[in-house]
């Protein structure tokens, strides 16, 4: 799995938390950190054949960066599932990014014992043919 | 962790007693307010004096925006501002930047040139109040003295702060993209520079808010703050400084978290320890030196996205503990700061929580009413020992520089955001709203609507930049620019002047950081989307 964050946000508090609980619960993390933009993450999940690309937010940059994202990685044919996570994610945003083709979302309410199970049940149905 | 330890660890009694207290003299440990070591207060006892410095962090937006909030602050009954630049801003880069696109103006104000400055700050009384920076230092600076000095007042009478954050910011939510001797530089300079044209102001604003606020306890967040300071006075000496030409104009931004009684022996401890480091370590004499300037900005970490009405509950306990340790200056973190920089309606809050706290409670008007307290000078002692003995040992490692380059901090801030998701998590932390006491979604609607409101990124400034930076007279502005890349390959001239001039002629923040980078031999542009402006 490849976490990171986009465009200029630094706000690196729930991006480092998750990523080390989702090595705590056996899976392989990728961290690409702060300062990304959706070409190098589209590469990179190629290059390095990812699962699942998590996106932690604590700015609204991602709504703008999402389109060009999703959209990226449809043209190089990759089937990666995108999922977005986040304090400043309210429960509309959150409907916009599953519209949107975005795999799972998970707000400031959402339990982070789910996340694990989340990802990996988003893995699964991404590997389904 | 049990209730009975306070939120650093810091084992508690169900009750303090004399003995607990018994190895404090009064005149050694304590003193009256205003006196060595300054434990209970920077200045004696004064009923004629004004309260603590009541303000709001802001910036939004253009520059035009920013200077309609602060007039609105200020007629809210601000008695000081405090302005932070947008992501863009606070990492060097200028609004056209591609990398900035989505971000300019929605976390702070877009600030890039003299213009902008100018903007900003029209029809303010700058020589009437206090302006907080929390800006990029050399550019930070270069823009008020400027701003000031067109509109005929004298920079000498200016005063406010600026935050300097040559160790931490690239961990901790500024980063600049530039090797630790330049970041180190830019502080010194500044710090010179200042010391000289604007003596009022505090052009070293040690900020240890911005570094805890991503899970450090309070001895960690003192003790990488003394780390901080110490480094830069050591070079501010090496220069050949004078200790009390520059001391005096020191003042420090601490955090204030909820655990109530551990933030107020933070800030005694803070006093008491930088008086005796000043005096006994640097030789300070002036007693201005000694006694240090502290103001803090309420923790945004302990405000929940959750239930966010209880956050002004929060802010109002925050701002009471700091009231009562004594403060210079006071900030509460808005009701919306888990989604957004403050609406208006969270600034009004803010300053009003201030108001009712000073107006009514009457809890300031005497001075440090805790000192004495069994409890709170236990811990203060406490509290000051564990601070010290974590400076030791950091510096103690070698060079705090290398340490910062080899991402010891890093890995300490890291661990640190780790231990709180830990303790929110498993309840340790206790969090109302998020760990206990819950609400289902569709009941929590209380300010819902009003804190997720979203800012829009100021489009409009990218294409007025653009049509700026083609208006400019490129033969001037390349002569000025090659000048701030001369005096950035000589370490022995100061790089203000030439950033001012550069500044003067419409060289804009994104191009003078992208040339001193270079003389760094770092890529101009971290993200190698612009091009050299010269």
């Amino acid at each position: 799995m490849l976490i990171g964050m986009l465009g200029l946000d630094q706000h690196e508090v729930g991006a480092v938390a998750v990523a080390r609980l989702l090595r705590d619960a056996g899976m392989e993390v990728i961290y690409l950190g702060r300062f990304n933009l959706p070409p190098g993450i589209v590469k990179t999940a190629g290059d390095e054949n990812g699962d699942v690309i998590g996106l932690s937010c604590h700015s609204w940059e991602y709504l703008h960066y999402i389109d060009e994202l999703l959209a990226l990685l449809r043209q190089q044919g990759l089937s990666i599932p995108v999922v977005v996570g986040g304090s400043v994610l309210t429960a509309g945003d959150e409907r916009l990014l599953r519209d949107k083709g975005v795999a799972a979302t998970f707000g400031p309410t959402s339990s982070v014992e789910d996340i694990p199970a989340a990802i990996r049940a988003v893995v699964m149905d991404a590997r389904r043919p | 962790m049990s209730r009975r330890s306070t939120r650093s660890g810091i084992p508690l009694k169900p009750v303090y007693r004399p003995e607990d207290v018994a190895a404090l003299g009064y005149d050694e440990a304590l003193g009256d307010p205003g006196v060595f070591p300054y434990t209970r207060g920077r200045r004696p006892p004064d009923h004629a004096a004004a309260a603590w410095i009541q303000r709001e962090l802001s910036g939004e937006g253009a520059p035009s925006q920013s200077n309609a909030q602060l007039k609105y602050l200020i007629e809210t009954g601000a008695t000081g501002l405090d302005v932070i630049g947008d992501t863009p801003t606070m990492a060097y880069l200028d609004p056209d930047h591609p990398a900035a696109a989505h971000a300019v103006g929605t976390q702070g104000v877009s600030l890039c040139c003299l213009d902008d400055y100018r903007e900003l700050y029209h029809d303010l009384p700058l020589d009437g109040l206090t302006v907080s920076h929390s800006l990029p230092p050399l550019f930070g600076i270069a823009g008020f003295y400027l701003a000031a000095r067109e509109r005929g007042i004298d920079p000498a009478r200016l005063r406010g702060s600026i935050v300097q954050p040559p160790f931490y910011c690239e961990d901790c939510g500024y980063a600049t993209h530039m090797p630790f001797p330049l970041r180190l530089r830019m502080t010194a300079d500044s710090i010179e520079f200042a010391s000289r044209e604007m003596p009022r102001f505090h052009a070293f604003l040690e900020d240890t808010y911005y570094i805890s606020d991503g899970g450090l306890d309070v001895v960690e967040e003192m003790a990488l703050g003394f780390v901080e300071i110490r480094y830069v006075v050591r070079e501010l000496l090496r220069r050949g400084l004078l200790v009390d030409s520059f001391a005096p104009r020191i003042a420090i931004l601490v955090n204030c978290g909820m655990d109530f009684f551990e933030e107020i022996a933070k800030i005694r401890a803070t006093r008491r320890l930088y008086a005796r480091m000043m005096r006994e370590e640097f030789g300070a004499r002036d007693p201005r030196s000694l006694a240090v300037n502290i103001a803090s900005h309420t923790s945004g970490l302990s405000l929940t996205a959750q239930q966010p009405v209880n956050n002004i509950v929060r802010g109002t306990a925050q701002a009471l503990a700091l009231a009562l340790a004594g403060v210079q200056g006071i900030e509460i973190s808005g009701f919306d700061e888990a989604f957004r920089t403050p609406s208006p309606e969270s600034h009004l809050v803010g300053l009003r929580t201030q108001q009712v706290i000073q107006l009514e409670t009457n809890v300031s008007s005497v001075t440090d009413p805790l000192g004495g307290s069994y409890y709170v000078e236990a811990l203060t002692a406490e509290m000051e020992r564990r601070i010290q003995e974590m400076v030791a040992r950091v510096e103690d490692m070698g060079d705090p520089a290398a340490l910062c380059d080899r991402g010891w901090f890093r890995t300490l801030f890291q661990d640190a955001m780790e231990r709180h998701a830990r303790q929110v998590r498993d309840g340790t932390k206790p969090q109302v709203g998020v760990n206990v006491h819950r609400m289902p979604a569709h009941e929590d609607t209380l300010l819902r609507a009003l804190a997720e409101r979203k800012i829009e990124p100021s489009r409009e400034r990218v294409e007025r930049i653009r049509a700026f930076k083609r208006s400019r007279d490129s033969r001037r502005l390349r002569a000025t620019l090659e000048q701030v890349s001369r005096a950035a390959r000589d370490t022995t001239q100061n790089l203000m002047p030439s950033i001012i001039a550069a500044t003067e002629v419409g060289a804009t923040m994104g191009e003078v950081a992208w040339v001193l980078r270079a003389a760094y031999g770092v890529p101009g542009d971290p993200f190698g989307m612009m091009e050299s402006p010269l």
